[in-house]
């Protein structure tokens, strides 16, 4: 993993579930900025899953199941959580996109530890 | 059963969040999301026919839907944990992992039941929060007096300290929100 994109990662998880409980508070159901903004979530996860295939020679102490597992595990909750967020026609889309965004940041933390 | 108990509570119903559903500022002139609007229609049509064969349900307001969204995760975090530490360290610490595995299955289960809402799956989702509340207590508790079994983390070690203590929060917002579910439904029965 290269630092600077990790916490570039979860410096924006934790901002989209920021501005969803912003949105959330304020009675806003997730709009389409919201939706974008979760697919780049989707996007940059997937920026991070080629550099970690990429780097993964360079450390060899890294446990493969544990860490794949936490990615694979966020590349799907991401979708899954914007897409209820896209069904959700009210403030509570924007509530699971927080929750979502919440603990994606935990666990690129995680994989960050794992890496280690 | 009809929508008109859904205005009882601190929430708003689904109606009047749609009246005030625009779009974010970010995008004054937006066009309408006719698809996705029609889509949510769609749905809402059924939900009102599933309503009435599953009155305790959670998925029938936004609020229920959210927490079982959040049990969900929680469910899958547990799940995840785990599998990977049975299939591959059950030897390292069988107690704690076992452990793990129950926590897990009690989370299915409160999952399933708070979507399937018939009376027998509430009493269900009622009794999996009352085990989820008294093992997050009590292996919360021991994983401080007697940290020896406790070495290897599970979900409830440290009263949930790695789940950002959702595990010790969310039993008692899965309680409240059935003790309501069912007084709504007694109510709605005795007006009926």
């Amino acid at each position: 993993m290269i630092p600077e994109l990790t916490y570039a990662l979860i410096g924006y998880s934790v901002l989209l579930a920021v501005v969803s409980l912003i949105l959330a508070l304020r009675n806003r159901a997730a709009g389409r900025w919201t939706l974008v903004g979760t697919a780049l979530l989707l996007v940059l996860l997937l920026v991070q899953t080629v550099v970690s295939i990429v780097l993964w020679g360079q450390s060899p102490d890294t446990d493969g199941i544990l860490f794949f597992g936490y990615l694979l595990t966020a590349l799907l909750l991401v979708p899954l959580a914007g897409a209820w967020a896209y069904a959700e026609l009210t403030r509570w889309g924007p509530a699971v996109l927080a929750a979502a965004g919440a603990t994606v940041a935990v666990m690129l933390e995680r994989m960050d530890q794992i890496w280690m | 059963m009809t929508g008109s108990h859904r205005t009882a509570g601190p929430f708003r119903t689904e109606r009047q969040d749609v009246a005030h559903d625009h779009d974010s500022a970010h995008q004054p002139s937006s066009p309408p999301r006719s698809t996705r609007e029609a889509r949510a229609a769609v749905r809402a049509e059924r939900q009102a026919a599933r309503a009435a064969r599953s009155p305790y349900s959670a998925i029938h307001t936004g609020p229920g839907r959210t927490l079982t969204a959040v049990y969900g995760l929680l469910a899958f975090a547990a799940i995840g944990r785990a599998t990977y530490q049975l299939l591959l360290k059950f030897d390292e610490a069988p107690f704690a992992y076992s452990l793990s595995a129950i926590s897990a299955a009690v989370y299915i289960l409160a999952t399933v039941c708070l979507v399937i809402g018939t009376r027998v799956s509430h009493h269900l989702a009622v009794a999996a929060c009352v085990f989820e509340a008294v093992g997050v207590l009590v292996v919360g508790t021991l994983s401080f007096t007697h940290p020896e079994y406790f070495a290897h983390d599970s979900v409830w070690s440290t009263f949930g300290l790695g789940y950002g203590f959702v595990p010790l929060v969310l039993p008692f917002i899965g309680l409240w929100w059935l003790v309501r579910v069912h007084r709504r439904v007694a109510a709605s029965a005795t007006a009926a």
